[in-house]
């Protein structure tokens, strides 16, 4: 049976974890409180949202992926996804849709507790079709108004975005600010929001640092199943100064493990690039089967949902902060077209040095998953990276087969092995 | 002292198993049904093909255990998964295999191979059933045929009736639905098998299909199924008696060389 992933890694080089996990939950106590305190909450997506300028307004953002990967993690998806489907959502209908509207009906507590209804619905229309119908069907729910902004799709993205795409997007932010006001009743300070971004600028850079150490070689950290954890407050805390801090300590914890040699697994045998969004409810389960192998991640797609912070794309400017948003904006993963994110995990691979590549698709998601077909084949065949595809669902535990993934992953690492066994004889 | 290596498929449907001798001879194979207890299947099975063969347990040096239920072959040395086995046990037996079709009672693989029978690539089935034997089972179910009769049936057909469908569980209200419009049994079976085979082309290309094809696991003895594989393909797969024993004999080569076992 799969080893305990964090067993060969020294306590006191795995505490960054911990504090995440205790930011999270103070997250979560101020979203609950919010009823108390008056705060106000806007529902926003992880991708493309302009958490700064609402931040600048003191609203405390909800993100329903983000309480429904947690919900689900901690095994309280089945219910709320009941509890849609008994309304009439189908089996096949996103599980963070389902998740997020059975968790806002009447007196439903979920397994990280109450959720908060919410004040204004932040639509950063980016990269997924279902953002607009389930922003609506919480309007419906709730009242609460929508502010829609509108993303372009980035089609052949060649490190240059058009002039007026920024434009476009910067505008519809400078927009929302009266919106805002109207909304919070407070006067927009443009001082509060330069401060926002600069600390927002801060903590990228230093994600950015700490995802590149999976280049080295071995790597101190598993760049997919450790930054599913690490990735969570570059979006909920983004903008304050316990964001920085915590990346801070996270990239100096990183670096003691290098130096140490201290790292996930007790070896590390296989260097794996990871695309997907993993499922969340075998989520540990999931990690053995590879950490099993003494495999490591060094690189993946998913912990960049919030912002492709390797790539180059992007940089938050105190100087021009509502371009700056926008310009990040449009740097979703989902709003990328399919050959640019094909080629970026080809990149991976190379910088990376990975041995193979690993593709976990999604079944109720089809806006991550879709094309993720076409990535496997083009690795595989064009470039003879061997490469798995496995799916199931991140949510929803009726999707996923434990026998069947391992039969699959296990299957994969006889063939790295032969693989292995044959360049080291030739 | 001969020396001999087993190789034990505990497959969902079928467990099979084989002995070679130390010049990779195969000296026996034997099969039965899985049934509940697969503890007590695979033990009556390699039990079988030693007394078959009329080897002593001690004669045996190394036994491979495949299939879903390998982490159950209580009395094996070490594991490998059916699609290693499969590749290797096909390149067995066809030497030239360059892609293997396995399809077994839930599951269909498409594997390529390199000369050595070592697995480049492959492709499943998702998790549902649909497009794998079961289906063939259910709609035999619904015309309360046996399993080894529908593929011979299906030969006879002049009609052939489009049959749309995968899933596993619609195999037989599909299949009755037709009945009931009247269309001929043979007809509809080769609906079936039809439908079962262009699903597995849809894998087997995801892998990309490299000559020779061998087609292997308990399906492979449906004739019914080769040829509406190698009409929709265009080309002669390899099938044999011995391809529903493939998992067990690449398991039982894997026992020969211990490569997998040193290697994992
Ligand atoms: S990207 Fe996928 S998981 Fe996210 S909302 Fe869209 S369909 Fe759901």
């Amino acid at each position: 049976m799969p080893e305990l992933v964090a067993e060969p890694m020294r306590k006191e080089l795995d505490k960054a974890k911990r504090m995440q996990g205790d930011m999270l939950l103070s997250y979560f106590d101020a979203l609950s409180k919010s009823g108390v305190t008056g705060t106000k909450i806007g529902y926003s997506f992880v991708m493309a949202n302009p958490i700064e300028l609402l931040a600048t307004f003191d609203i405390l953002p909800l993100f329903p992926e983000i309480t429904s990967l947690n919900i689900s993690y901690r095994g309280g998806a089945p219910p709320l996804i009941a509890q849609a489907e008994e309304v009439g959502y189908s089996t096949d209908a996103c599980g963070y849709v389902k998740m997020g509207v059975a968790s806002i009906m009447d007196k439903t507590k979920t397994s990280i507790g109450y959720i908060p209804k919410p004040d204004i619905l932040f639509l950063s229309y980016s990269g997924c079709q279902i953002y607009i119908h389930w922003w609506e069907q919480y309007h419906y729910q709730t009242g609460a108004p929508i502010f829609t902004i509108d993303v372009p799709y980035l089609r052949d993205y060649d490190r240059h975005v058009p002039k007026h795409d920024i434009e476009y997007v910067a505008g519809q932010l400078e927009e929302m600010i009266p919106k805002l006001e109207a909304a919070t009743g407070k006067r927009f300070n443009e001082d509060k929001l330069k401060e926002i971004v600069r600390l927002s600028g801060k903590a990228w850079d230093l994600w950015k640092e700490c995802v590149e150490m999976g280049k080295l070689k071995p790597t101190p950290f598993d760049a997919y199943f450790e930054s599913i954890y690490y990735m969570a407050p570059i979006t909920f805390a983004r903008g304050s100064q316990k964001c920085v801090d915590f990346y801070k300590f996270l990239l100096d914890e990183l670096k003691l493990r290098a130096e140490r040699g201290i790292g996930p697994t007790e070896r590390e045998d296989y260097r794996l690039v990871f695309e997907g969004v993993p499922n969340y409810p075998f989520f540990k389960k999931f990690w053995g089967l590879f950490s099993h192998y003494n495999a490591r991640c060094v690189a993946s797609t998913y912990p960049k949902v919030a912002g492709l912070v390797d790539t180059g794309s992007f940089r938050l400017n105190p100087e021009k902060p509502i371009e700056s948003i926008a310009e990040y904006m449009i740097h979703a993963y989902c709003n990328w077209n399919m050959p640019v994110r094909t080629h970026l995990i080809e990149r991976y691979v190379k910088d990376y040095r990975a041995d193979a590549v690993v593709i976990h698709s999604i079944k109720s998601c089809r806006s991550f998953s879709m094309g993720q077909g076409d990535i496997r084949e083009y690795l595989a065949k064009e470039l003879d990276v061997p490469t798995l595809l496995v799916e199931s669902d991140h949510v929803d535990p009726r999707y996923y087969s434990e026998a069947q993934m391992k039969n699959r992953i296990d299957a994969f690492f006889e063939t790295l092995a032969l693989r292995k066994n044959r360049s080291q004889i030739n | 002292m001969t020396k001999y290596f087993a190789g034990v498929d505990a497959g969902s449907t079928y467990t099979k198993a084989c002995l070679l001798d130390e010049n990779s001879k195969l000296v026996t194979t034997t099969s039965d049904m899985t049934g509940v207890n697969i503890v007590a299947a695979t033990k009556k099975v390699y039990q079988a093909a030693l007394s078959k063969a009329g080897v002593r347990e001690d004669e045996v040096s190394y036994i491979v255990g495949t299939g879903y239920g390998r982490y159950k072959i209580t009395f094996g040395n070490t594991q490998v998964t059916e699609i290693s086995c499969h590749a290797r046990g096909a390149h067995y037996l066809f030497p030239n295999t360059r892609t293997v079709l396995d399809m077994g009672g839930q599951d269909t693989k498409a594997i390529r191979v390199n000369a050595r029978g070592e697995v480049v690539d492959f492709c499943m089935n998702d998790k549902c059933a649909a497009g794998t034997g079961r289906f063939i089972e259910g709609s035999a179910r619904a015309l309360n045929l046996g399993l080894s009769e529908v593929g011979e049936i299906s030969l006879k057909s002049t009609k052939p009736v489009k049959i749309s469908a995968t899933c596993a569980v619609f195999a037989e209200m599909e299949t009755q639905e037709q009945l009931a419009y009247g269309n001929k049994l043979e007809d509809i079976l080769y609906g079936v098998h039809s439908s079962i085979a262009s699903r597995s082309i849809g894998l087997l290309r995801r892998v990309g299909i490299e000559p020779e094809l061998t087609f292997t696991g308990g399906v492979s003895l449906n004739p019914g199924m080769v040829r509406c594989l190698q009409e929709q393909l265009g080309i002669k797969l390899n099938t044999s008696p011995l391809t529903m024993f493939c998992g067990a004999i690449g398991a039982a080569e894997f026992a020969l060389e211990k490569t997998l076992a040193v290697a994992i």
